[in-house]
């Protein structure tokens, strides 16, 4: 076992000799840290959060091993603490595991024995009792995002499909063809926006389910694939789009979400535009350099809100309601680039146009 | 006799708002319609519109970006009692959330939460009130 991989054990005790022998008994098993009073005891455990089991002695002039625990619990509520004390103070040490502050005590004098399967087992504990965290932790957050989900489906997904029927109602009501074309049309609108709803659907199921497969990426390839779409919008719109792919080195990453990162920020640059504004364009630069893709997507578009920024991220959260958007988009990045380890930085004005910048190490 | 009325429908879907257009309009009770997608600005059209005595219905949207239908109707509820008095609000949704229904119920400004689309037959149940 390396040294980054053994259990990290701290203990405390007022007397040196002890301190010594115990460092030279368990060194080869375990990464010892030892303190000889509580002061020096609390540096190791702000300097080592990952310190999974704490061994104090419960007689030391300045506190009790039961006092030391009951004060640094708050601060360090995660390491498992093992009381080592003598018979004479077993009232102290009944009430300290009652009250929760000890795992276990050990008694003196010590044993290797006692000590090694405390601390096996008190690592252990340690180990199950952060995996739990964690993952309550996820848990919680995939309940928050269900609850969001099924707020959204109603709207989003309902949304069209009644718009739809409503439109159907108004037009059994009339015999004018042309009226009846332009509600057509109207329906077109609204199935596309279904459309592109569950194709973001689909997105945030292949970044979240998804494994992520990693492979050699080639940037130029990549992006083609995903401009050739964006050259129409392009001149359908009337937006100047150029982009400029740099890439010497091998780039390893995830395909799916890269394209999936292109495509959202793509498609914001391309869709937040200033309909009255001349010079319209969309700009895409990507360089990947020292182990680094740096992609920047920038527009001259309506911009952001600086009150807005922080919430871009968030699902649903919309911005503005010039256009029709799912408020799934930059979700879906944020959770693509989590999957790569990347980082993204917005800059942006009201007016003058949206910068993103996006950060993905290689793989 | 029915009296006219005037109307404000507030949706940020465009689609919506033209049916709820052409619906208010085939009821033949409207003198006016004003469709806004933003609820700001047709917060600011209540506000700088002269007192008439014509009542205003007001269709609303609960989910919009920027300012959805619950801000919408918690500014209203800020505005002076002489401009309030002459609004019946309305709430619309899609949403089957119970959350939303609820809350639409504590506003006392909202006369009562409708769901989408806007029908002939939901607009006319509303306007037997104003008869």
């Amino acid at each position: 076992m390396s040294s980054k991989d053994k259990i990290k054990v701290l203990y405390i005790d007022d007397e040196q000799n002890n301190l010594v022998s115990f460092k030279a008994s368990f060194r080869f098993d375990y990464n010892v840290y030892i303190a000889n009073n509580t002061d020096e005891a609390i540096n190791h455990l702000r300097q080592n959060p990952d310190i999974s089991v704490i061994l104090s002695d419960q007689k030391m002039p300045d506190k009790t091993g039961v006092e030391f625990f009951e004060e640094i619990r708050k601060e360090f509520p995660n390491p498992v603490r093992i009381l080592i004390t003598g018979y004479a103070d077993i009232e102290s040490v009944i009430n300290a595991i009652n009250r929760g502050h000890v795992f276990r005590y050990i008694k003196k004098p010590w044993s290797e024995e006692d000590i090694r399967s405390s601390i096996d087992q008190a690592h252990k504990f340690y180990i199950t009792t952060a995996l739990l965290a964690i993952k309550n932790e996820e848990l919680q957050k995939a309940y928050n995002e269900l609850d969001k989900f099924a707020y959204s489906a109603t709207h989003d997904m309902r949304g069209p499909i009644l718009s739809v029927l409503g439109i159907i109602d108004l037009s059994k009501n009339t015999d004018d063809v042309a009226e009846i074309k332009s509600m057509l049309d109207m329906m077109e609108n609204a199935m596309l926006r279904l459309d592109n709803y569950i194709q973001n659907l689909h997105d945030y199921y292949s970044i979240r389910r998804g494994e992520v497969e990693i492979e050699d990426i080639q940037f130029a390839d990549l992006s083609k694939e995903v401009c050739d779409i964006y050259e129409v919008t392009s001149k359908m719109n009337n937006v100047k789009f150029d982009y400029i792919v740099n890439q010497t080195e091998t780039f390893r990453s995830d395909d799916v979400s890269l394209k999936i990162i292109l495509n959202n920020l793509l498609s914001n640059a391309f869709k937040y535009q200033q309909k009255s504004k001349a010079d319209k364009l969309v700009n895409l630069n990507i360089e990947v350099i020292k182990g680094q893709a740096i992609i920047a997507v920038k527009d001259n578009g309506i911009g952001i809100h600086e009150n807005n920024i922080g919430q871009i991220f968030n699902m649903f959260f919309r911005a503005t309601n010039e256009e029709v958007g799912s408020g799934f988009g930059l979700y879906n990045v944020k959770d693509a680039l989590g999957k790569l380890n990347g980082k993204i930085d917005v800059q942006s004005k009201p007016g003058e146009g949206t910068t993103f910048i996006v950060t993905i190490p290689s793989k | 006799m029915n009296t006219p009325l005037n109307f404000i429908v507030v949706d940020d879907s465009k689609l919506d708002c033209f049916i709820a257009e052409k619906i208010i309009k085939n009821t033949g009770r409207s003198e006016t319609v004003n469709a806004f997608q933003q609820a700001t600005d047709a917060l600011v059209y209540i506000k700088t519109l002269p007192v008439t005595t014509t009542q205003t219905v007001v269709f609303v949207d609960i989910q919009m970006p920027v300012m959805n239908g619950f801000e919408f109707v918690e500014a209203f509820e800020n505005l002076p009692e002489a401009i309030r008095q002459g609004y019946s609000i309305y709430m619309l949704s899609s949403s089957i959330n119970e959350n939303d229904i609820a809350k639409v119920k504590g506003y006392s400004s909202v006369k009562q939460f409708l769901n989408k689309p806007l029908t002939n037959n939901a607009i006319s149940v509303v306007l037997e009130h104003f008869n």
